[in-house]
């Protein structure tokens, strides 16, 4: 949670375990160089510091884009999946953070010019995301259901 | 250093409180059940999100989750973690099955009384006036169930309280996990009204 890594070797299989409000961002270079996958926590840190650089979704964004691009991979070649951003449970006071993280990170990255190619995101089911560097290809789980792919 | 914010004494205290909260659950747990509940000696930590999610346990696991929202003087979020298979013992005990509206509705049951007998323990304690909201369960993995209260309920605050008490059903091999999360004004309130207020 709140933490980012950017792999460029092949073996690597990048995971986030259990989202439920929580984003994880994957960005994927279309040309197979490098992927890059984000736990993001919260939409946005109130000016607060923090040594999780992907905690809040205003930072992760940038951090994790810088983060590929000191593996030679620039912001115009990326693709972005989202996968998370539920609301676990319906009541009302604050529990919305799934949807205001989704709408945060979505805002970051047009910001930043990148698309969103898949997402599996919203709803009130817990998810876990693979992002296997090896071919960049996404998959999803939700509890109890099989693995998806996403991209 | 996650404690930082609290001294050991306070957190003494608080540790205290959830001691006695979560020995009235166990009774009105114990009553409902008929069987003997066993507990352990609560913790009451000051931790960063991400650690109190992976103290929580493997985040993959599938729980049920039942959450209690608690308002008035005190504002916090009462969460009781219940394994699969321990869900099923309790429904099993109560004469019902785990994954139907039924099994559901007796396990926010459960929570409900466990969690207005913790509440009603402390507000005794505090003289506190507290209101519970009606509970509201969830079979998914642990990490989305634990993160997604606890970031709902902290919001941007660096570090949550998290009072946390383990009751067992003795002869059951049946354990459930309930965490008190006060929200970092709600903590003050309490400790300002035990007498260990900044």
């Amino acid at each position: 949670m709140g933490e980012l890594v950017a792999s460029a070797s092949a073996g690597d299989v990048l995971v986030c375990v259990g989202l439920g409000s929580c984003i994880g961002l994957a960005l994927v270079c279309r040309r197979g160089r490098a992927c890059g996958l984000a736990h993001i926590v919260l939409p946005d840190s109130g000016g607060r510091e923090g040594d999780r650089p992907a905690k809040f979704a205003e930072r992760a964004v940038p951090a994790l884009i810088g983060a590929l691009r000191r593996h030679g991979v620039h912001a115009e070649s990326l693709d972005a999946i989202l996968v998370g951003g539920a609301q676990m449970f319906s009541m009302s006071t604050g529990m919305e953070i799934g949807a205001r993280n989704e709408a945060a990170v979505r805002a970051e990255l047009q910001r930043a010019g990148i698309p969103v190619t898949a997402s599996a995101t919203a709803g009130s089911v817990g998810r876990t995301v693979r992002v296997h560097v090896a071919t960049g290809t996404v998959t999803v789980r939700e509890a109890g259901s099989t693995e998806e792919t996403l991209r | 250093m996650p404690n930082a914010r609290y001294t050991d004494l306070q957190l003494d205290a608080l540790r205290e409180l959830a001691n006695i909260g979560s020995g009235t659950a166990g009774t009105a747990l114990s009553s409902l059940l008929g069987s003997t509940i066993e507990l352990s000696v609560p913790s009451a930590s000051a931790l960063e999100l991400a650690e109190a999610v992976e103290a929580a346990g493997a985040p993959e696991d599938v729980v049920w989750g039942v959450v209690v929202p608690v308002s008035g003087q005190v504002d916090a979020t009462a969460l009781l973690v219940i394994g699969d298979d321990d869900a099923r013992t309790l429904c099993a005990m109560l004469g019902v099955e785990a994954d139907t509206d039924t099994g559901r509705s007796a396990l926010g049951e459960i929570g409900n009384i466990m969690v207005s007998s913790y509440v009603g323990a402390l507000a005794t304690m505090t003289g506190f006036e507290l209101d519970l909201r009606p509970p509201e369960s969830t079979r998914d993995m642990l990490g989305a169930v634990v993160a997604s209260v606890l970031a709902a309920h902290s919001d941007a605050h660096e570090l949550a309280l998290v009072l946390d008490s383990e009751l067992e059903v003795a002869g059951e091999a049946c354990t459930l996990s309930f965490m008190l999360l006060p929200t970092p004004a709600g903590v003050a309130e309490l400790l300002h009204r035990i007498g260990l207020g900044d």
